[in-house]
């Protein structure tokens, strides 16, 4: 076993040192020089972990071989991990990413709890990897990469890396939305038979099926608190036209869904966007919506996991997240607003995008050229 | 959009629950062998805290899952651990951690005699193995399979 252990722990120490070797000397945007380092000093504490375990080995003590080899394992899985999705950011990095990368860094330096978190870009379906401090990897698929007309669902990400910063507070306020919903889909009468028993179990399923709805509705919020309109339009243009699953789920695949279905989160943007008093905007994206829904003969219904009359607890809790939370924008929904306005930040010209690809979408991508140009001087 | 952050939040929990559970138990043997095992003695600390804190967040969830409640105010990363922690107990692991009541966190961590670093040692190897069990749905999700 020990030579087991030390011969895997020696491949290891090559591939680190030869990771090393080719991370080292690479040149990146200056927005991904913080991450560079990041990248670097990981390398290094991964092979410090290594060195750790062959310390170990040399003690010579059978006692503690399982220890060993279960930190052998896991340094193991971190460095795949490492070496198959932190170091790309870097690998891949192209005099384009400086768009996003811009982008990025203005949100995290717009709240004090992600100032000092690291942003980097990779290739692949809109996500993020929030688990701070470590730094945050941002994924968004490569076309996107070279425009302004979904930067704003970056905002939607980040409110994952707010949850993650604030969770105790969040995951309370999500507790009780649970205990909430809980109460509210209780029947008037409790009968005590096997369809009960059955009801029962599916209340308990869309309860705990509430925690990640919560958290992506919450990073929805979060989204067109940043954005505005420009987050609405990424949003819905971006998700509309994927098929009828965006619009209805069959009962047995919502149940444990992470992300609720994307009408019910039109809807509530339809609300939020209402409650701020944009009103065209909410009733735009509305028959936006249905539109097609009635083009497809879709109805809407969620199966119980959604009803009407959760909406006014889940927005409620949702402002409350957003009070907890305090994306940047928040201010500006409020009556009490400075007043001072940011003159770094992205969100009007990601509105202005918008407004011009909707008015003369041929003539975009004109506009966008010389825009982001502008942007990156 | 995906929903990896649920696999990358739970896979670091589950590296960083791992690390500081052989780090305490590399000591705790250490002590009972009456060597040294070279760790500081702040990372022992750190490490004993962070699975207290563990231990603390999983007696509610476990509680609530035993009483067939939903478990909330949990992702399902976590809501998983707890019931397969509920599964484990008096089936496949019968350390002190894995017996009918989940112990105090800091009566169990707080080993002084031998007998007490055993069944310390006992409840952690338990629990290691359950969570390098957990983890594993998290790798496959975050490295795929080969």
């Amino acid at each position: 076993m020990k030579e087991i252990l030390r011969h895997s722990n020696l491949d290891l120490l090559r591939e680190l040192e030869q990771l090393g070797v080719i991370i080292r000397p690479l040149s990146v945007p200056a927005e991904l020089e913080v991450y560079h380092r990041w990248v670097l000093g990981k390398c290094e504490a991964l092979r410090k972990a290594v060195v750790r375990n062959l310390g170990r080995l040399e003690l010579l003590r059978d006692d503690i071989l399982p220890e060993i080899l279960s930190s052998t394992q896991a340094v193991t899985r971190e460095f795949h991990q490492f070496n198959r999705w932190l170091v790309s950011p870097v690998l891949r990095a192209r005099e384009s990413d400086r768009l996003s990368l811009k982008i990025l860094q203005w949100l995290h330096f717009s709240h004090p709890r992600t100032r000092n978190i690291p942003a980097a870009l990779s290739d692949g379906d809109f996500a993020s990897w929030p688990v701070p401090p470590l730094p945050t990897i941002y994924f968004m698929p490569c076309s996107a990469q070279h425009g302004l007309l979904y930067l704003p669902i970056f905002f939607h990400e980040f409110g994952h890396v707010l949850y993650a910063c604030h969770r105790d507070e969040m995951d309370q306020l999500v507790r009780e939305l649970q205990e909430q919903i809980g109460e509210l889909l209780l029947p008037s009468v409790l009968r005590d038979d096997l369809q009960a028993k059955r009801e029962e179990e599916k209340r308990s399923i869309i309860v705990e099926t509430w925690y990640e709805w919560t958290q992506e509705l919450f990073c929805d919020a979060a989204g067109y608190t940043i954005g505005g309109p420009c987050f609405a339009y990424a949003f819905s243009m971006y998700l509309c036209m994927r098929g009828r699953s965006q619009f209805y789920v069959k009962e047995k695949e919502l149940h444990r869904r992470e992300h609720p279905v994307t009408w019910l989160r039109v809807r509530l943007l339809v609300d939020r966007a209402r409650r701020q008093g944009k009103e065209e905007q909410a009733r735009e994206l509305e028959l936006h919506w249905s539109t097609i829904a009635d083009a497809m003969h879709v109805t809407e219904d969620y199966h119980g996991f959604y009803e009407p009359e959760l909406r006014p607890v889940v927005q409620q809790t949702i402002a409350d997240m957003l009070t907890e939370a305090s994306p940047v924008g928040l201010e500006n929904e409020s009556s009490e607003s400075s007043g001072i306005v940011d003159v770094s930040s992205p969100v009007p010209l990601l509105n202005e995008a918008w407004t011009r690809f909707r008015a003369a979408p041929q003539h975009y991508p004109e506009w966008e050229r010389s825009a982001v140009a502008s942007l990156l001087r | 959009m995906s929903t990896q952050w649920l696999a990358i939040q739970s896979f670091q929990h589950s590296q960083d629950l791992l690390a500081a559970i052989n780090t305490l138990a590399i000591h705790i043997k250490s002590k009972l062998a009456g060597v040294l095992d070279g760790e500081p003695p702040e990372a022992v600390e750190n490490a004993r805290g962070i699975i207290a804190a563990f231990l603390n967040d999983l007696k509610t969830f476990v509680e609530e899952a035993s009483e067939a409640k939903p478990v909330i105010g949990a992702d399902t990363r976590l809501r998983q651990l707890a019931k397969s922690f509920l599964a484990a107990k008096g089936r496949r692991f019968h350390s002190a951690l894995f017996r009918k009541t989940l112990p105090k966190p800091e009566e169990l961590l707080d080993a002084k005699s031998a007998e007490e670093r055993r069944t310390l040692l006992e409840s952690l190897a338990d629990l290691r193995t359950l969570i390098e069990e957990h983890v594993q749905a998290d790798e496959l999700r975050i490295l795929g399979d080969f």
